[in-house]
């Protein structure tokens, strides 16, 4: 099934690409090859590879499901390697993934506010959904992200030179 | 001799003050993030990538400040292998399966040690193959035209996605999305902006950094949520904290040809660590496994992997620097770096800028020295750092991302993009696509184009030039058997398997 909704996103992925492209011509060509070119290549490429997914992911739902696999890139099925790399990275538990969704909107917010509310206290409140989501406390989240962004921020700013955005701190840490 | 003079020009650079420095924190800090579990080397080449342009670092100092993390890398993901069952990355996967049971058996000071020892020895050996190859295959390479490049990175993409594993397919699929992110901003040659929605922001580009940091780290840490690693805890007692005699002995021919097969695979653009290890693992298994201890804790399948890994994280810089066709995600993202500083790796690299060429071996050298005085006494300190939590770790890790990506150009958008990269990786993943061919994609994209472009100039469009040349005609064969004959390999022994 995963791989059939692969196939469609790729052949949507593709007709993008294509319908993108369509007005992509030089002005005055010197060349032969244009900027449209490559990504029309590479958008055949990806409608073809959409098509083969689509029409083999339909055989393989027939057939019993495929072994599980390893996440970390594949060895060789060399003897042994394969299983020895599925039993170090046990298939995963699905019930994790509130903590994945919580981790993943806590990166997306911590974006949004680093320069509004300034590095040290963006990191704090990227830290504390972060360590939860890791099986840490409120209290241990908070602090440590205290720590790490009044640490890093001296680290960074004061004694490497690598400008951070001080934010609504900025009386505090030395504005710019 | 000429070879050796340029050598020893390259020690004069590597011994400088600075860049010894740069070379023992490079080394420090690779072990570390090579022995943290979900970073690898690539992660740990990202994050310290900025660093580097932000402290205006010159270009030698910066390679080598990487090329110590690259290696640091290879030889700390052994530690948490060993010690907690976890590799500490993708190379060290097959370490654990002979140097947990060692350390549960009381001799995790033993796995540790000969591990360092096979890992300097597997690095050395791929130094100095570098010294030996690298200058001819560069010379050789001056004859390339742009058809003869354009086939090149096809047959890396062969290779990256015929080694890739079980579903090539979806290696091909990375590599093609990788060069359609590659394609995203100003088009050097006509001026037209490609795929960049009238977002300025995108109009010179996705920035590298965020590519990588977003790919990697970020959608690295969502999959580590996901998945509880199983690990049976540290294990403190180290025992016994150096090799004898006969372990020494025993290992010998083992390390030894590790490194030559590591080495080996090493140089073929795109298979990594991961394959090498895997493959001198079960190499010396079918060699040695007479009594049936590897699996159980026999020091030669502790000593093959990291011999093998290491070996082929130097033995990827070859294709990199030589023809600029990077060897490995990491050496992917080491070009982006040179990248950064305007230089592009190739043959003309030896020829213009040698002290950058040969500072950059000599270093590695120095580095693997560092590394192996770094590894075998100080590992107890190093295992410590194991006991830092998770939830303490990885905010910390998201935090110094951040940082990275936002030292580059300032700009919120950057951040906002490497989270959605981040969660798109995530996703890819799940699906089963591999990044490394994401990543190599988006590295070569822009110079396989502009090839592609360039070759096609010359003939009018007519696309005969691509296969014109005895380099061409030879590149796209060797394409073709990397991809055909992995798969007949694997159809072969799954027979075979039927029959015995």
């Amino acid at each position: 099934m995963a791989d059939r909704i692969l196939g469609t996103v790729c052949l949507l992925l593709g007709a993008a690409m294509a319908w993108a492209s369509r007005s992509y011509a030089a002005e005055i060509s010197y060349e032969p090859v244009g900027p449209r070119a490559f990504p029309l290549l590479l958008a055949a490429i990806f409608a073809l590879i959409g098509a083969w997914l689509l029409v083999t992911g339909r055989r393989r739902v027939a057939k019993p499901a495929a072994a599980p696999k390893a996440t970390l890139a594949e060895p060789l099925p060399a003897s042994g390697a394969a299983e020895a790399a599925t039993a170090i990275v046990p298939a995963a538990p699905a019930n994790n993934l509130v903590a994945v969704a919580m981790c993943a909107v806590a990166v997306l917010v911590y974006g949004a506010l680093f320069q509004p509310l300034g590095f040290v206290l963006a990191t704090t409140l990227m830290a504390v959904p972060v360590c939860k989501a890791f099986g840490g406390t409120l209290k241990g989240g908070l602090l440590g992200g205290l720590g790490l962004g009044f640490g890093l921020f001296f680290l960074f700013d004061k004694v490497l030179d690598v400008i951070l955005p001080t934010g609504v701190l900025s009386f505090l840490l030395g504005g710019r | 001799m000429e070879t050796l003079n340029f050598l020893g020009q390259g020690f004069g650079v590597a011994l400088m003050p600075t860049n010894l420095m740069m070379a023992a924190i490079g080394a420090l800090i690779g072990t570390i993030v090579g022995m943290l579990p979900g970073l690898g080397p690539i992660n740990g080449v990202a994050l310290l990538m900025p660093l580097a342009f932000a402290l205006k670092l010159p270009a030698h100092t910066a390679l080598i400040l990487l090329t110590a993390v690259y290696i640091g890398c290879e030889f700390g993901g052994r530690i948490s292998s060993i010690l907690l069952n976890v590799p500490g990355d993708a190379g060290a996967i097959m370490t654990a399966i002979d140097g947990h049971p060692m350390a549960r058996a009381g001799n995790a000071g033993v796995a540790l040690s000969i591990s360092a020892w096979a890992s300097f020895v597997g690095s050395t050996v791929a130094t100095a193959g570098i010294v030996l190859f690298a200058p001819l295959l560069a010379r050789w390479a001056l004859a390339f035209g742009p058809a003869e490049y354009f086939a090149l990175m096809c047959f890396a993409f062969a290779c990256i996605t015929g080694l890739m594993g079980s579903e090539p397919l979806k290696a091909v699929l990375a590599a093609a999305l990788g060069l359609a992110l590659s394609t995203v901003g100003l088009d050097s040659n006509s001026g037209v902006y490609r795929f960049t929605g009238d977002n300025v922001h995108l109009s010179d580009g996705i920035q590298f950094i965020v590519v990588v940091i977003g790919l990697f780290s970020v959608s690295e840490i969502l999959v580590m949520l996901e998945h509880q690693t199983h690990s049976s805890g540290l294990i403190r007692t180290v025992g016994r904290t150096l090799f004898n005699m006969k372990e020494f002995m025993m290992t010998g021919w083992t390390i030894v040809r590790s490194s030559v097969l590591g080495f080996v695979v090493g140089v073929l653009p795109g298979a990594g660590a991961t394959i090498a290890s895997a493959m001198a693992y079960s190499v010396e298994k079918r060699l040695n496994d007479k009594d049936g201890t590897f699996g159980k804790g026999d020091v030669r399948g502790v000593s093959a992997p990291e011999a093998a890994n290491n070996a082929s994280a130097n033995g990827s810089f070859i294709p990199m620097l030589t023809l600029g066709v990077p060897g490995s995600g990491t050496t992917a993202v080491m070009m982006g770096a040179l990248a950064l500083y305007n230089i592009t790796p190739g043959p003309a690299l030896f020829t213009q800028q040698p002290e950058l060429v040969w500072g950059l071996i000599a270093s590695m050298f120095v580095s693997n020295v560092l590394l192996l005085f770094i590894n075998i006494p100080l590992v107890g300190l190093f295992a410590r750092l194991l006991l830092v939590p998770n939830w303490l770790l990885v905010p910390g890790i998201l935090a110094i991302s951040a940082v990275g990506v936002y030292s580059v150009h300032a700009t919120t958008f950057d951040l906002l993009l490497m989270g959605v990269l981040g969660i798109v990786g995530f996703a890819l993943r799940k699906a089963g696509i591999p990044m490394a061919p994401l990543i190599l994609g988006f590295v070569l994209g822009d110079l396989m184009e502009q090839n592609l472009r360039r070759a096609l100039s010359i003939t009018n469009g007519e696309l005969s030039i691509l296969w014109g040349s005895p380099i061409t005609v030879g590149l796209w064969l060797a394409a073709a058997a990397m991809l055909l004959l992995p798969p007949l390999y694997r159809r072969w022994q799954r027979r075979h398997a039927a029959l015995a």
